[in-house]
């Protein structure tokens, strides 16, 4: 459940950074396509790494074991 | 697939439409709009006098004359330097002389400092002469009074040498010493002399052995230091005094003297005649001393004068060097009254070069205007990208590796952020993300102060890729969060561990381990993982999967940008026998295998990937038992295996032939074609038919084609294990970390001395600063560049394009300098 929470957490902080670049900079169409892409980009290498490392840790195979330092 | 047609174009995926231009200029305003257009810097003219030597061109004096004024100016610029005076900053001026008058301003210029300094050359060495002579007197003085103590017991009075009173500027005072004293042979005398202190052994030695021992050498160092004026260093110099008796003695001596470059000044005996001597040297010696500070200061005088307009001259020679060698790049017509000149400019710069034209016309006041307008091409256009400061480091990123054909995609505008994005995954820490934020927001704010000074190649770099280290920080700083390391040290941000002990005494923590008693970490890798046993083996089978996941990713956004290339050139072909077999063959066996990484995350089953994937391919009929990880694997993975291999000759066969095809059917019609000339052209592109070769290699295309397949095939697998670099450095950044953490830090805190602490921390401080921040960033900024380069590139990029370099004054002012 937390998954695909954070998920549309992601989307909607992607759509909400897409309308600020369009705000900000808004220098014509094939400008804004290009700001477009790359924040679509930013958004889906961000989520990628934590769904990546969230999914890993949701059915661990194995345990942390401490050492014996402390 | 309309919808993609129907998109606006995208700023910098392709190059700017260029064509290719003719224009026809009157002589009289050759030179003006020449000048203009570099001021404007949008055209790129195509040398047309290409076969010439610089000797045969039109322009060729011209371009000796600027050539000549640019080494004077070179000269004078020497002179400022080596006097000392700093090179005025001044922006450069509008010139307000034209190039005639300055050449002649030149000329006098150079004639004048040659002879200021010809003339305290002179002035120089004759200083230098009488500074040693002062110094001989005032210790060769010393020892004449303990040589009148070497008189014979006869009692004869050491002759003495005889001294004009007037000391003349020669160079040397060899043939006065060897001209004056009587021609008898008896009796004790003595040549004075100085010489550098470095061949005085040698000196002496030699002497020695000369006279066969029949000599007295006495010898004191200097005070001061001399100028030596062949080198131009100061010197240190050790007076001497040779007693010894004889004629033969003396001319020997005297040659070695010569040839061991030790100037030899006479010194009177009688201490009276010393003093009088001595004052008149010194005398003499602040009357040039002034003279030689008051031709100086002239000089320096006129130097500054040059110095203040010296920049907007060199500029201005420059900027007519260009202009000049353009020039030589146009032909004249048949009438001898036009230049003629070809060039590739963008479309959307026709409007300004056509002002700037006009604007040239008018200026000359020429009576027939200037004609510019479209022809076909007859080369392939250059690639033009307009980029702004963000974009530029990129561009240049990707340009470093080739240039992109014209108007085929541009992988920089992906690599904007997965370039950055790539470096975080092998950087992550958000301690030293931080520490690389602030050296780029520090280049940023200086950006101004910075950008126009001259930097060092590498204090260049640093500054030219300020933006690409602004987001390479920005997502170190994210992926530090996600991997969960400050320094290699994890912090609780996100919430509670998501494991405990298994009971309140925490017995078993040390061998069977913790247990997961919550849902997973919500953000990033679970603090518990610090420290413990089981860490690596956790963080490395989580690593290399990512890595897997990102390279079958960025390899698929590789393919589908050759899909976009191939519906831009209508090149359905390559759609149908390229992209397609591609797509199923990389996505049936490592996409699968993506799946298969995500499908076990998600169940948490105990099924072998290794395994599966190997036996899959050696015996896909048998049951998978344990390893199933889901209903229908096996029929899947049988069916995947079955597109792959019909993929391979998919992308091998059908191209190359259906290729002869098209090529026979087009020239089906033409058989003729071939006997008549091939100026004669029926087809609507002249260009690419003055290009086609009438016969098709057909053997050539089919080996390139086998080529490309076996490169692809083989590459899937070589490429998807390079991805393994990714966790490769990361784990190498994380356990530098924690070495320089625990094993510096940690340690020299656990000592009560204050001292040790101190050096603890500043040896954890260095190590950091160029350890992991310098050597890290380095060596992880290249690996992300090679994957770039080479694996996400390789799937669709041409790269063998040229760059569009208009000729333009500003671009000229960044070479040179």
């Amino acid at each position: 459940m937390g998954f695909v929470i954070t998920t549309l957490s992601f989307v909607a902080i992607g759509i909400i950074a897409c309308l600020c670049a369009r705000v900000c900079c808004n220098k014509g169409p094939s400008a804004n396509l290009f700001h477009l892409t790359l924040v679509i980009t930013a958004t889906i290498c961000c989520w990628m790494m934590w769904a990546i490392v969230y999914l890993a840790q949701m059915n661990p195979l194995i345990v942390p074991i401490l050492s014996e330092e402390e | 697939m309309e919808w993609f047609r129907n998109l606006p174009e995208m700023d910098l995926m392709r190059s700017e439409k260029m064509t290719s231009v003719q224009l026809i200029i009157p002589v009289e305003s050759a030179h003006r709009a020449v000048s203009y257009l570099g001021e404007l810097g949008l055209l790129q003219f195509r040398d047309l006098n290409d076969d010439k030597s610089p000797f045969q061109r039109t322009f060729v004096n011209q371009v000796k004359r600027c050539a000549e004024m640019s080494r004077k100016l070179r000269f004078l610029k020497d002179q400022i330097h080596k006097a000392g005076l700093l090179a005025s900053d001044l922006p450069a001026l509008k010139p307000d002389v034209d190039l005639e008058a300055l050449e002649v301003q030149l000329v006098e210029h150079e004639h004048e400092l040659t002879e200021m300094n010809a003339n305290s050359e002179k002035l120089q060495q004759t200083y230098n002469e009488l500074l040693e002579f002062k110094m001989v007197l005032q210790k060769a003085g010393g020892f004449l009074v303990s040589g009148k103590s070497y008189e014979t017991a006869e009692g004869t009075e050491l002759d003495e040498n005889v001294y004009p009173s007037d000391y003349p500027d020669s160079v040397s005072l060899l043939e006065q010493a060897t001209q004056s004293g009587p021609s008898n042979t008896s009796g004790l005398r003595f040549i004075s002399g100085i010489i550098a202190k470095s061949k005085v052994l040698l000196f002496e030695r030699m002497l020695f052995r000369a006279t066969r021992g029949n000599l007295l050498f006495n010898q004191a160092p200097a005070d001061d230091l001399i100028m030596d004026h062949i080198s131009s260093e100061m010197v240190e110099k050790t007076i001497f005094v040779v007693f010894f008796s004889g004629e033969q003695a003396k001319t020997k001596i005297l040659k070695i003297c010569e040839a061991f470059g030790a100037n030899c000044y006479p010194v009177p005996e009688d201490l009276t005649k010393q003093a009088q001597i001595t004052q008149e040297v010194m005398l003499r010696l602040s009357e040039l001393e002034t003279t030689l500070d008051v031709g100086i200061r002239h000089r320096n005088v006129a130097l500054h004068s040059i110095g203040v307009h010296l920049t907007t001259w060199i500029n201005m020679v420059k900027r007519e060097n260009a202009v000049f060698d353009t020039l030589n790049m146009l032909n004249f017509d048949v009438t001898k009254k036009c230049l003629v000149g070809e060039g590739w400019c963008p479309i959307f710069a026709k409007p300004q070069i056509q002002e700037a034209l006009q604007r040239a016309t008018f200026d000359s006041s020429s009576q027939v205007g200037i004609i510019f307008h479209t022809m076909d091409p007859v080369e392939s256009p250059p690639t033009y990208f307009r980029t702004n400061t963000f974009t530029n480091a990129y561009q240049e990123i990707v340009d470093a590796y080739g240039v992109a054909k014209y108007q085929e995609a541009n992988p920089a505008v992906y690599t904007v952020i997965t370039f950055p994005f790539l470096f975080a995954v092998m950087f992550g820490d958000w301690g030293h993300g931080i520490c690389l934020l602030l050296g780029a927001l520090v280049l940023i704010a200086r950006e101004r102060k910075l950008s126009s000074q001259k930097l060092g190649s590498f204090m260049e770099m640093l500054f030219g890729g300020r933006y690409a280290l602004l987001l390479m920080s920005l997502f170190s700083i994210y992926c530090g969060l996600i991997y969960n390391e400050f320094f290699s040290v994890p912090y609780h941000i996100f919430g509670k561990s998501a494991y405990k002990c298994r009971d309140a005494s925490c017995g078993d923590a040390y061998t069977v381990g913790l247990i997961k008693y919550r849902d997973a970490y919500p953000f990033g890798v679970d603090p518990s993982w610090r420290g413990s046993r089981s860490e690596l083996p956790f963080l490395n089978s989580l690593k290399m999967k990512m890595s897997i996941l990102f390279g079958v990713a960025q390899m698929n956004l590789g393919i589908m940008l050759s899909y976009f290339n191939s519906i831009f050139f209508n090149n359905s072909l390559d759609i149908r026998y390229q992209f397609v077999p591609q797509m199923i063959f990389l996505n049936s066996l490592f996409g699968y295998l993506s799946l298969l990484i995500i499908i076990k995350w998600c169940t948490g089953s105990q099924a072998d990937l290794y395994h599966v994937m190997i036996y899959m391919f050696l015996s896909p009929f048998d049951d998978l038992g344990e390893n199933e990880l889901f209903w229908g694997q096996r029929p899947l993975q049988i069916l995947l295996l079955l597109s792959a291999l019909v993929a391979v000759p998919w992308m091998l066969f059908p191209k190359p032939f259906i290729l002869r095809k098209l090529h026979a059917e087009r020239f089906q019609g033409r058989t003729y074609g071939v006997l008549r000339s091939s100026e004669i052209d029926l087809d609507s592109e002249p260009g690419s038919a003055r290009h086609h070769e009438e016969e098709f290699n057909f053997s050539e295309v089919f080996v390139h084609q086998m080529i490309h397949s076996i490169e692809f095939v083989l590459g899937s697998v070589s490429n998807t294990a390079s991805y393994l670099r990714l966790w490769a450095l990361s784990l190498a950044h994380s356990e530098l970390s924690t070495v320089f953490y625990e094993k510096v830090l940690l340690l020299a805190w656990g000592y009560e001395n204050i001292l040790i602490r101190i050096v603890g921390l500043v040896v954890f401080a260095f190590a950091t600063a160029f350890i992991l921040l310098m050597m890290e960033t380095l060596s992880a900024f290249l690996h992300a560049l090679r994957l770039h380069w080479v694996e996400f590139q390789n799937k669709f990029y041409g790269g063998d394009g040229y760059k569009f370099k208009p000729f333009s004054f500003a671009a000229l002012a960044d070479d040179e300098d």
